[in-house]
């Protein structure tokens, strides 16, 4: 194994260099903790004007509440989002290389990207990991063919369906979702189902919780709506807790003064960043 | 036992107006038995910017060289001071790449953006999915007592001397409900023209 | 006396299979050959243990125009599979100017099912019509082995229905007949297992290329159900 004194440019892919170190400690009764799963309800589905995405925002670590309003709907590309289920560090990781791909892709073909790109590139990588990296995803989008709602499983399979929800709190975000969802919804109608399925999840799944996201893709633009609704307000503290100053003993105090040789302050002309 | 609780020790952060502290205890732990009570698992990274690594001791050390190494090259090759931001998403990286064999440390960064002194805090997990909040970060073995004794203590715009007082009193109050953390405390409080380290007077069992 | 914490989640031991447990086809498929072509079909059941992931599934996937396979087993392994398949045939369509024979699409199939049979969960019946040898019908279980037959039966569905379909086929059906004979075969093998179910699928390929047609599940022939 290089020591940590050699020079060690980072070379970029996946690093195994700590395995057999892990391995050798589980034997002796140290596993390795599990990773961190996000317990999410997360849905999406087709209506008049294009898609609907949804998902709650709490983040879990085994049992205590890691983050309660973490963001679940990445960006893809401009005209397609997804919603993220599963190991948390994998979902980041994944939807952040997949964008730059598509981007690099959109730039290479000169045209927006298709949803069906995306779901390729993504059942791909996921299916060439077999599992190993834990993604479940529900991706959705506009593009020259209509809109799309594509499940995509972290073994890398997909469902291309009208409605879809995916995580731990997909059984009772479905359940509105086969109750309530018809072709050619209104926005309006739409925003109200996505916001029950997704209650339905945060108050029947213990690992979902705190507020409802959702994003909507429609020909003309993709708009994130952060919070939609706040499901679960914090209660108002009564009084303060403050301690006063001073009742913390200390043993020593450092102060160290960092002091400003010289500030440059170079204008920069606003420039908006070519997002289209 | 998780390995991560096999050297004990907790880590927390917190924002405050215009400044941020992060603090941590001071025993280094075999299991039950104690080593040493001067360990440190917060490091300076920059002026504004420290980064505690609670979890397996010797990944402790390890991730702090490699990071150390990564931001050396990083500010030789921009020959600018790193921004908190984009320190979170170097220790990410770092992390993530061992995704299959990971280090044991569950890191927590707080610091001060270098030109607009915006205040900054994020946690990860072994893995390296960060979590940035609005209010206060927490990691280590006592992470529930941490996060029971933040919800309670803190609010916004604290003023640095307060947010010391509120940090000091989380952590003392959370690792004394925890037998592998505590033995000492030690608090940064970071401010734009300086960062003020204390060492608390804790229990000592 | 109060050990240290166990990081383990109390949550962990709750979360049910659904949540971890591969995305599969429990299924029904089938393919029989008739003169001048081939009926495909299947159920439309994607199960996640026992939760039902997609209810309206296709399980009869495109390879060329006038060549489709039945997939069973992983949903991963069989649409990535199948997604290999459909490369390799359209290259070899460009190479050869003409439409590619349904025996080597089954031979491609049968090499990627049996180089990689320790890691594969995958049954697909390659079915289709080409110009050379009419409809024809190529099964490829699990281990990787490719067998031509005049009817194929596929998925965890199929054990209910051997009997039957032994006992009802007959040599020379014409398309109607053996349209009939797959839809009650699946609806038999639908009632019996629980990992196959929903509406049928079904394919008629001939020379003119593929006829598609759903029977919903109030549509299906129905038996004995006491």
């Amino acid at each position: 194994m290089a020591s940590t004194k050699v020079v060690n440019i980072p070379k970029g892919g996946f690093s195994f260099e700590n395995c057999q170190r892990n391995n050798f400690m589980a034997k002796q009764g140290f596993p390795a903790p599990k990773a961190v799963k996000t317990g999410t309800t997360i849905a999406g589905f087709i209506f008049k004007d294009g898609v609907i995405l949804g998902a709650d925002t709490r983040a879990t670590e085994g049992n205590i509440v890691a983050d309660k309003n973490c963001f679940k709907l990445h960006y893809m590309a401009p005209n397609i989002y997804c919603a993220g289920a599963g190991t948390a560090a994998d979902l980041e990781m994944t939807t952040l290389q997949m964008s730059s791909q598509l981007e690099l892709h959109r730039l290479n073909t000169g045209r927006q990207v298709k949803v069906a790109t995306a779901t390729r590139l993504l059942k791909q990588m996921l299916f060439r990991y077999q599992g190993h990296i834990g993604a479940a995803l529900v991706l959705g989008g506009i593009d020259s063919s209509g809109p799309h709602v594509c499940c995509i499983y972290p073994h890398g399979s997909t469902d291309s369906l009208p409605f879809v929800a995916m995580g731990s709190g997909s059984l009772a975000a479905m359940a509105f979702l086969e109750s309530g969802w018809k072709p050619d919804m209104e926005l309006a109608e739409a925003k109200v189902l996505m916001r029950n399925a997704i209650c339905g999840g945060i108050f029947n799944d213990l690992m979902s919780g705190s507020h409802v996201d959702l994003c909507i893709i429609t020909r003309e633009k993709a708009e994130m709506i952060r919070p939609f609704e706040v499901a679960n307000v914090k209660g108002e503290r009564q009084g303060s807790y403050r301690y006063p100053l001073g009742c913390t003993a200390t043993l020593s105090t450092r102060v160290i003064p960092i002091e400003i040789e010289s500030t440059v302050v170079r204008p920069v002309a606003e420039e908006s960043m070519d997002t289209a | 036992m998780s390995i991560l609780s096999y050297n004990g020790g907790c880590v927390l952060a917190m924002k405050g107006k215009g400044c941020v502290a992060i603090a941590s205890d001071r025993r280094f732990g075999v299991q039950t038995s104690t080593l040493a009570m001067d360990f440190q698992r917060i490091f300076e990274m920059g002026p504004h910017l420290y980064v505690g690594l609670p979890g397996l001791a010797t990944d402790t050390l390890t991730v702090h060289e490699r990071l150390r190494f990564r931001l050396n090259l990083y500010e030789l090759r921009e020959s600018r001071k790193i921004k908190p931001q984009t320190f979170s998403a170097m220790v990410s990286n770092l992390l993530y790449e061992r995704r299959f064999g990971p280090y044991f440390v569950e890191p927590v960064i707080a610091g001060l953006d270098p030109v607009t002194w915006e205040p900054f805090i994020s946690a990860m997990d072994l893995i390296g999915c960060p979590n940035v909040p609005e209010d206060f970060v927490v990691a280590g073995t006592c992470a529930e007592q941490l996060f029971g004794m933040c919800e309670a203590l803190w609010e916004p715009n604290l003023e640095p001397d307060s947010l010391f007082e509120t940090i000091s009193q989380a952590l003392m109050n959370a690792f004394d409900r925890d037998a592998i953390s505590g033995w000492g405390g030690i608090v940064h409080v970071i401010e734009k023209d300086k960062v003020t380290t204390r060492l608390l007077k804790t229990r000592m069992d | 006396m109060a050990c240290m914490m166990s990081n383990m989640s109390t949550l962990d031991a709750l979360s049910p299979d659904w949540l971890t447990s591969e995305h599969s086809t429990g299924t029904s498929i089938m393919a029989v050959e008739f003169d001048g072509g081939v009926v495909i079909g299947a159920d439309s059941r994607t199960s996640t243990g026992a939760y039902v992931a997609n209810r309206v599934t296709d399980k009869l996937t495109k390879i060329t125009n006038h060549i489709y396979c039945c997939r069973s087993g992983s949903a991963a392994d069989t649409q990535a599979i199948a997604d290999i398949v459909n490369y390799h045939l359209e290259f070899h369509e460009v190479q050869l100017g003409e439409a590619p024979l349904v025996k080597t699409a089954a031979s491609v199939f049968q090499e990627l099912c049996y180089n990689y049979r320790d890691q594969l969960t995958a049954g697909i019946i390659c079915a289709g019509w080409d110009r050379r040898h009419g409809g024809q019908v190529f099964n490829i279980p699990l281990g990787g082995m490719c067998v031509r037959q005049p009817f194929a039966i596929g998925g965890s569905g199929s054990t209910y229905v051997f009997g039957f379909v032994d006992s009802n086929f007959k040599q020379g059906m014409n398309q109607d007949e053996c349209v009939q004979f797959v839809l009650k075969t699946l609806a038999l093998a639908m009632s019996r297992d629980g990992s196959s179910g929903g509406v049928v699928r079904l394919g008629i390929i001939t020379e003119d290329g593929i006829e598609r047609r759903t029977v919903l599940g109030n549509e299906l022939p129905r038996f004995y159900e006491g």
